[in-house]
This record gives C-alpha cells, structure tokens and sequence, in this order.
C-alpha cells in the first residue's frame, strides 16, 4: 500500500465510513465532525508514532493538508 | 439494544457509536424511555481547589440518584466507579477528593445490591493496567473534553465487551454433580475406595485440583448438590475413608445418590431447596445423562463436561466466569466500606467543633502498642509493602525477612487504633535494630495514611520512646530516606525534637536522640501496651 493509500486507509476507519477518496474534506464528509478528527489525529500519532500538536491537529481539514502534514514529520 | 450513557466527558471513543446515545456534558435533565438501557460513566474533573472538587464529586451522588429514580426500574442500569485519573494533592493528608470518590463508589455499590437492576462496574480493573501517564492525555483532554487517552480505546472496548457479555448471563445458584468420573476418577462401585483416583500423582491430582476449587465456590455461596447412580452406603464410607477426598457430605447441601432417573432427581432437588430449574447446573461425564436432562428439563444449564482430568481447572475457571461469578462486594470490601463511612461520620463531626482539641477529646482514640507476633507478622510485612507516603525509610520486607529481623533480636511493634466511629485495625509498625547495649536504630517507621491527621504518629512513637528507656536504652538513632512520595515525613524526627545530625547529598537527614526523660502524651489518646 502507497503511503497516501495507507493515510486514506486511516481516515476511512477513523470515520466509520465505507468509501473514501482522496477529495474528502471536513467540508464534504459530514462524518468528518470534531470527534472523529481527533479521533484521526490519535489514530495517526499511533500508526506512525509521531506527536501532532494541537494547532497542527487543526490544520488538517482535507486529505491533502493531512498528507502535507505526516510528510512535514516524517 | 439501545442505550442512554449519562457523561461528563467526551466518552464516545471509548463507548463506541453503535446504539449509543449520549447526554450533554453533566446535563442529567434527560432521561429518555425509549432505550433498552442505562450507563452512568463520569470522570473526575480537574480542578486543583480540592474542596471544590470534592464537593462536585460529591453531587454526583444526588444527579445519580436523580437519574435512577426517574429511569425505569425494569430497565438495566450500569454504573461505572469513579477513578481519580489525575489525583492533585498539593498536601500529603489532603484526602477529600479521595474520600468523596470513595463515598461515591460505596454509594453506587450499595444501589447494585439494594436494586436488581443496577450494575456495579469497577472501573480501576481497566484503569489500574496503566501508568498516570499513560491514562491521561492532556492534549486531547484540552482540546476534546477526553480525559481518558483515546489511544486507549480499543484496549478498553475489549475489556468493557468482555464484561458486558458476562453481566448478560444470569446467576445460577446451584451446582449438581455426579461423582463418578466426575468428582473423582474411575468407579467407585468398581475400583473401590482407595482404587478411584483422588491426590497423587496425575490424575488423581486433577480432581484433588477440582475438588478444592469447588470447595471454595460452595464457601462463596454456590449451593453444591449430589446426583449420582451410586450405593448411598458406598459413598459415604468413601467420604469417611478416603484420605484424598476433599468435598465430603458435610459440603453438600442436598444428596440424590440412588439409580432413579436423574430428571425426576433434579426435580426433587429443585424443590428441597426451594430453588428453580433454571437456576441449576448440571455436571456429569456421561453424554447420555447429559442428554436426558437437556430433554426432560431444558430450564437447567446442561454444560459440556471435558473428557480429559487435566481440562478440569480450565473448565472451572470457565464455569465460574459463564455462570457463578458474583456481582458483588467482598467482605473485604464490606469492612472497607465501613471504614469509609466511619471516615465520613468523622469528617462531619469535625465541622460541629470549635476547635481541634475539643474534636480530639470526642473521638475516643484507642491505641494499641501490640509486640510483633505470628498473628500480625503478616500485617505487618504487607505495610512495609505498601506503605508509601507515611514512611520514614521506605524499606520493603517479607514476612520471612520480618521474621528473622524478631529472630536477631530486633524490637518489633505494631499499632492498632480504633475511635468511637471505627476500628481501622492494625495501622502502623516500627523496627528497632539493637546497636549495643544502650543504643538502638529506627530501622522502619510508617502509618497507614487513613489514620494521620489526629497525631496519633507522634503519640506512638513517644510511647515506643518510653518503653525502650524502661528496657535500659538510652540512646537512640534514626534516619529519613527521601522518596518521591514521603515528602510529609521529612521533618517528622525534628518535631520529635531529634537532632539532625547529618543531611546528605540525596537528601537523606540522621538523626540522633539521648532518652534522658520520659515523653508525655496527650489525653486524648488511651493507651494501652500489649
């Protein structure tokens, strides 16, 4: 699995939804709600035992921006 | 199912989405009826103003009570304790929160006992696998009202799954049991009593292994019971004569021992002791009388039995977990109980005085200066075990260290107190090693926690003081040992009006004393040397 496949992968369990693609955005996936972001943001912390900070948490609000952020730390 | 979960946190990571429906944060102004059940799981917020914070532990109490009395009673309701995941004690006797949490647990314990329908969860059984560290994530705390670190919730859903199934199955009350192959190895009618298998070697050591478990089930309260096809006569000779045999007639609370059919013995079973079929288990190593009592009474649990002696503990732990686990308190629990509700009384009290002194008077206090013995040796090393903020030294002994420290000719005394709200039992030790012939060592000194604040530390020890100038010392040494939590002792031998005659580098005071006079004590205590 490509690494963006990998991210996508968590996302989509982390948001208890089926179908994911790599648009999805807090804006057009209304599973997106705070819970499950933080919910995504622990599970990321986990998946490549990094340390997101708070404000950095809140950046993440579409795929991309999620992407740009594991890669700025990894 | 559908279920309502009353919370004063974000909990959803933990309790899952599926079927749950949750309040607002500490809003118990709904309590909808349209769910199949009840779960209470709150936190203990933060706030380092402790009796701020036990006094909004403390409501929790009266928002439970609030919540149940308008939830129906059909309905389950599952109670999580309290657990204080980030206890802030800006003082060593600081104990109000604690006691508040505590006062909350007992209270919701009590409810699954008095209501049929509430469930005790013991939170710590999941909490206590864990480090402070790890329980708390103070990111997501702040940023999500989560306490608990979401990093813990699939551990969590494993424990609490597991959990929810056990609390599903009903009790059963009663184990019937056949004896051939069954309490014992072989045929008792065949091999005689001393040719069954029963102690020794395997596999008569297998069934001695059973035996003592069920044994203890039946001190626990499960009722057990005989049904076997057997000669009454035979079986009671080899309960007298076989020197193996563990479970003997005076364990069972009823016998069917003939060659009728085991249904209609069941029967009569269930009626002698005015219990119901369903409460029933039924164990026997023949497939056959299995069979028959799964057809003629299918209200009685009928389990598989194993075929092989050695899968007997596996079988019992099984058995225990699936039908006779008890949702309730320990006696242990009950006496803990009760020293919480004497602490409570006690605190109570505390606010009709006027001043300090006059509440000491009232308390009564009984202390005990009791010489180590066999009875108290293992109290006394279980202290040394456990105690941690109330401990001069911090040295941790065995009971067989305990012992051989009394076998050198150390002096060894424990304390029991007790006051008119309660007896707290045996609450303190102290070691003192000989040096020479005038001169002894303050090996170890601590008191359990729960009985600080009355000055009952000094009391002790003055009392110790006087007694080692009787025995002819004159001379005594002691010493404080830092550790991260006996930071309340560190000055402890300088109120006692020890010299401090050396601090070292790790923080380590010595300590020195000439017993030139004798040590008054304060009326308030009665006390009494063993």
């Amino acid at each position: 699995m490509s690494f963006e496949e990998t991210v996508l992968d968590i996302m989509r369990q982390a948001f208890e939804i089926d179908e994911i693609s790599t648009d999805v955005s807090q804006k057009n996936c209304s599973k997106w709600d705070s819970l499950h972001h933080l919910t995504l943001a622990s599970e990321l912390e986990e998946h490549f035992d990094i340390e997101l900070e708070p404000e950095e948490i809140a950046e993440m609000t579409d795929f991309s921006r999620v992407v740009a952020m594991l890669k700025s730390k990894l | 199912m559908k279920t309502f979960v009353f919370r004063n946190q974000t909990i959803e990571p933990f309790l899952g989405s599926d079927g749950m429906t949750y309040s607002g944060y500490d809003d118990i102004s709904l309590v909808p009826d349209d769910v199949d059940r009840y779960i209470w799981f709150y936190q203990v917020p933060v706030n380092a103003d402790s009796v701020q914070l036990s006094e909004e532990v403390s409501s929790f109490v009266d928002k439970l009570d609030l919540v149940l009395n308008r939830a129906e009673a059909s309905k389950p309701f599952v109670i999580f304790s309290l657990v204080n995941l980030f206890p802030l004690r800006l003082t060593g006797d600081e104990t109000a929160v604690a006691d508040a949490v505590a006062a909350f647990n007992r209270h919701a314990m009590q409810l699954s006992i008095e209501r049929s329908n509430v469930k005790w969860v013991d939170f710590s059984e999941f909490t206590s696998r864990y480090d402070a560290s790890t329980l708390v994530n103070w990111k997501f705390y702040l940023m999500s009202q989560m306490m608990l670190n979401p990093k813990l919730a699939n551990d969590f859903q494993g424990w609490w799954k597991h959990l929810d199934e056990e609390m599903a199955l009903s009790r059963k009350k009663c184990l019937v049991l056949d004896l051939d192959n069954t309490l014992w190895g072989g045929v008792l009618g065949e091999d005689g009593i001393d040719g069954i298998k029963l102690g020794g070697d395997y596999p008569g050591k297998a069934y001695s292994y059973w035996q003592q478990s069920l044994l203890q089930l039946s001190r626990n309260g499960v009722i057990l019971t005989v049904c076997s096809k057997n000669n009454e006569a035979d079986v009671v000779e080899a309960w007298e004569k076989n020197p193996h045999m563990i479970l003997r007639g005076e364990h069972f609370s009823a016998l069917r021992i003939n060659w009728r059919d085991k249904a209609t013995n069941l029967r009569e079973l269930a009626d002698e002791l005015n219990i119901g079929l369903d409460s029933m288990v039924f164990l026997d190593d023949n497939p056959s009388e299995r069979e028959l009592v799964k057809q003629m009474l299918p209200e009685v649990t009928v389990p598989d039995f194993p075929d092989k002696p050695y899968q007997l503990m596996p079988f019992f732990k099984q058995l225990v977990e699936r039908y006779f686990r008890i949702y309730r308190v320990t006696e242990e629990d009950r006496a803990k109980t009760q020293q919480y509700r004497a602490n409570a009384m006690r605190q109570a009290e505390m606010g009709r005085f006027a001043d300090m002194e006059s509440y000491l008077y009232s308390l009564d206090m009984q202390l005990e200066i009791i010489p180590a013995d066999e009875h108290n040796l293992p109290r006394i090393a279980q202290m040394t075990q456990k105690t941690n903020q109330f401990n001069l030294t911090t040295k941790r002994y065995t009971e067989v260290e305990v012992k051989q420290r009394l076998e050198d000719g150390w002096h060894i005394y424990c304390m029991s107190v007790s006051d008119r709200f309660g007896d707290n039992g045996i609450t303190g030790t102290i070691f003192l090693e000989p040096v020479d012939d005038i001169t002894v060592h303050i090996d170890t000194l601590l008191l359990s926690c729960r009985i600080l604040g009355k000055g009952i530390e000094e009391a002790f020890v003055k009392t110790v003081l006087n007694l080692l100038r009787l025995d002819g010392y004159r001379h005594v040494t002691a010493a404080y040992l830092p550790t991260a939590k006996n930071g309340q002792t560190a000055d402890f031998y300088d109120r006692m009006g020890m010299t401090c005659i050396a601090t070292e580098i790790d923080g380590t005071k010595r300590y020195d004393l000439a017993l030139d006079h004798v040590y008054e004590i304060h009326n308030y205590y009665n006390i009494r040397v063993l």
